[in-house]
């Protein structure tokens, strides 16, 4: 697991993509390559609801956003998340947190998600679309059977309970907004 | 296409929907018809799903039939779950997965050249990771236009070494426009900044001879791994309808990177635009284009007309290109060069674009 905890930040993915003198560099050089692919995918297929570019020059760090899908509690309201990419990368499941508060029965309180897909039900073939799309799902349909926020999966029992579960992290959400990512206008 | 039975559902019937009970076999092809299918909706067929390249050294799962490269599939079970990353059915070990070499060969007559299609792929990814980080970009192109005027001396035999990434290289029958060290420049900064793929200096082995490459079809694509981005030569004219051609009637020949924009060349060709009128200005005897470069590489120039090279914008002249219909279209100022060279030009000769004075462009400051 010391693999999946290296901070890949450390190394320039510049040099990552050019590198092929050591096993190591090639290996994240292909890591970047998928993460490229997979952003390129991204912008290309104009997904609504859901974004993610990378946070700076690091590629293996991305932020995300979730719109609240329609027709459930969290309709409107715009989440934001922090990606990232272990060196181990697409064999290894990506950290995903909530950066933006939500009180949700399967989120805790640091942002923390518990979605088996990410833990031992990672596939090599999941990518950062299909992350953002099943929490985006996760949202509105909860699991309460393994609830990490036990008072919030309480809640979520009635109409009204969840309607609470929403206002609860709607301050925060405020502020998230005024947080600006920069995209670039011309795709 | 009939539905393979799902892997989550635990019942082993198996299901026609009544479009597959009553369809009929799709007929062999048997005569010379040709079907034309493109490279692109093959893509999926051909991908690997892990690393989301095209297939290398195909295995194939025995059980389910899911495709991955031999590396990918082999890594995937070494680092955990024993299972298909597509349909998650147990695989035990490497036995449960066998090469496919008629896959591989399949693939290489497809792309018989698969190491030019893997540069075109690099080559797409970098362009996409310069879109992210356009002000390094920006930046370095400022730093060219002055590296370029400090080489402008030397130009003529070392025209294709200049230090920086991004360079407008301007044509033979250009007005001579020295004295770009008095255009307002951002700070020189060197571009460190830069996005993922942002490359580093370039070599100079790369780049030394640019001109062998004039001409034929192919890209040149060993550079394109650690070089620069691939250059784009353009022919420039005056809008024939809009603009009237005592003004500046000279066709200019371009050659940049193929990553600079619309809006990059328009504020180029502004800066050029003032630079030629201050001169036609202080030496009104000279004819306007053709003379040689080499002549008076004069310091004096910095005063004079400076306020308005202040002013230049890239709103100050409209980018044109003809489509199929012979209509002068205009061009966004955010596409880049090679954008537009792939989405409307296709033609192997160098691109043809018209400029004209932005019509409702008053003033600016």
């Amino acid at each position: 697991m010391a693999s999946q905890n290296m901070d890949p930040a450390a190394a320039s993915s510049t040099a990552a993509l050019k590198g092929s003198e050591t096993g190591g560099a090639a290996a994240k050089g292909s890591v970047s390559k998928r993460l490229q692919q997979e952003l390129m995918t991204l912008m290309m297929s104009g997904d609504k609801g859901i974004s993610a570019f990378p946070e700076s020059d690091n590629l293996f760090k991305w932020i995300g956003t979730i719109d609240g899908a329609h027709g459930t509690v969290y309709e409107g309201l715009r989440y934001k998340l922090s990606l990232e990419f272990p060196s181990g990368y697409p064999y290894k499941a990506p950290r995903v947190k909530f950066i933006t508060p939500c009180y949700h029965p399967n989120v805790d309180e640091h942002g923390n998600i518990c979605l088996d897909i990410l833990k031992e039900k990672w596939s090599a073939l999941y990518d950062v679309r299909s992350i953002l799309l099943s929490i985006q799902s996760l949202l509105g349909e909860p699991n309460n059977e393994s609830p990490m926020n036990a008072s919030a999966a309480e809640l979520w029992e009635n109409q009204e309970g969840r309607q609470h579960c929403v206002s609860i992290s709607l301050p925060c959400c405020a502020v998230m907004q005024r947080v600006s990512i920069r995209f670039p206008t011309d795709l | 296409m009939a539905t393979p039975v799902n892997a989550q559902n635990p019942s082993k019937t198996w299901e026609l929907s009544l479009y597959e009970l009553h369809r009929t076999p799709q007929e062999a092809i048997m005569d010379s018809t040709e079907i034309a299918v493109s490279p692109r909706s093959l893509h999926s067929e051909l991908m690997c799903p892990i690393c989301l390249d095209m297939l290398k050294n195909t295995m194939t799962t025995k059980e389910c039939l899911h495709r991955f490269c031999s590396e990918c599939i082999v890594t995937a079970l070494r680092s955990g779950n024993k299972e298909c990353p597509t349909c998650r059915k147990k695989l035990v070990s490497k036995r449960s997965l066998r090469p496919d070499p008629n896959f591989d060969a399949l693939i290489s007559k497809i792309y018989p050249s698969r190491d030019e299609y893997e540069a075109h792929q690099d080559r797409v990814l970098e362009r996409l990771s310069r879109l992210h980080n356009k002000q390094a970009l920006s930046s370095s192109i400022e730093e060219g236009l002055k590296m370029q005027a400090l080489h402008r001396a030397q130009r003529v035999r070392k025209q294709q070494q200049e230090s920086d990434n991004t360079t407008f290289s301007g044509g033979e029958d250009n007005c001579d426009a020295r004295s770009h060290d008095s255009v307002p420049m951002h700070p020189a900064l060197p571009p460190t900044e830069a996005g993922p793929s942002q490359n580093k200096r370039p070599r100079l082995s790369d780049e030394s001879c640019p001109e062998m490459d004039r001409g034929s079809p192919t890209p040149p694509l060993s550079h394109h791994h650690d070089g620069p981005a691939s250059e784009i030569e353009l022919v420039f004219r005056p809008h024939p309808l809009l603009v009237n051609t005592q003004e500046y009637s000279q066709t200019r020949y371009v050659k940049t990177t193929a990553n600079a924009t619309v809006d990059h060349l328009s504020k180029y060709l502004a800066l050029r635009i003032a630079l030629e009128e201050r001169q036609a200005k202080r030496q009104p005897e000279r004819p306007a284009a053709g003379e040689s470069a080499a002549g008076d590489e004069g310091g004096g120039a910095g005063g004079g007309g400076g306020a308005s090279l202040q002013d230049v914008s890239e709103k100050q002249y409209t980018i044109y290109i003809t489509t199929s219909g012979g209509q002068f279209s205009i061009l966004n100022g955010s596409l880049t060069l090679e954008l537009v060279n792939e989405k409307y030009w296709k033609v192997s000769k160098p691109l043809e674009l018209y400029y004209a004075p932005t019509k409702d462009h008053q003033q600016h400051h």
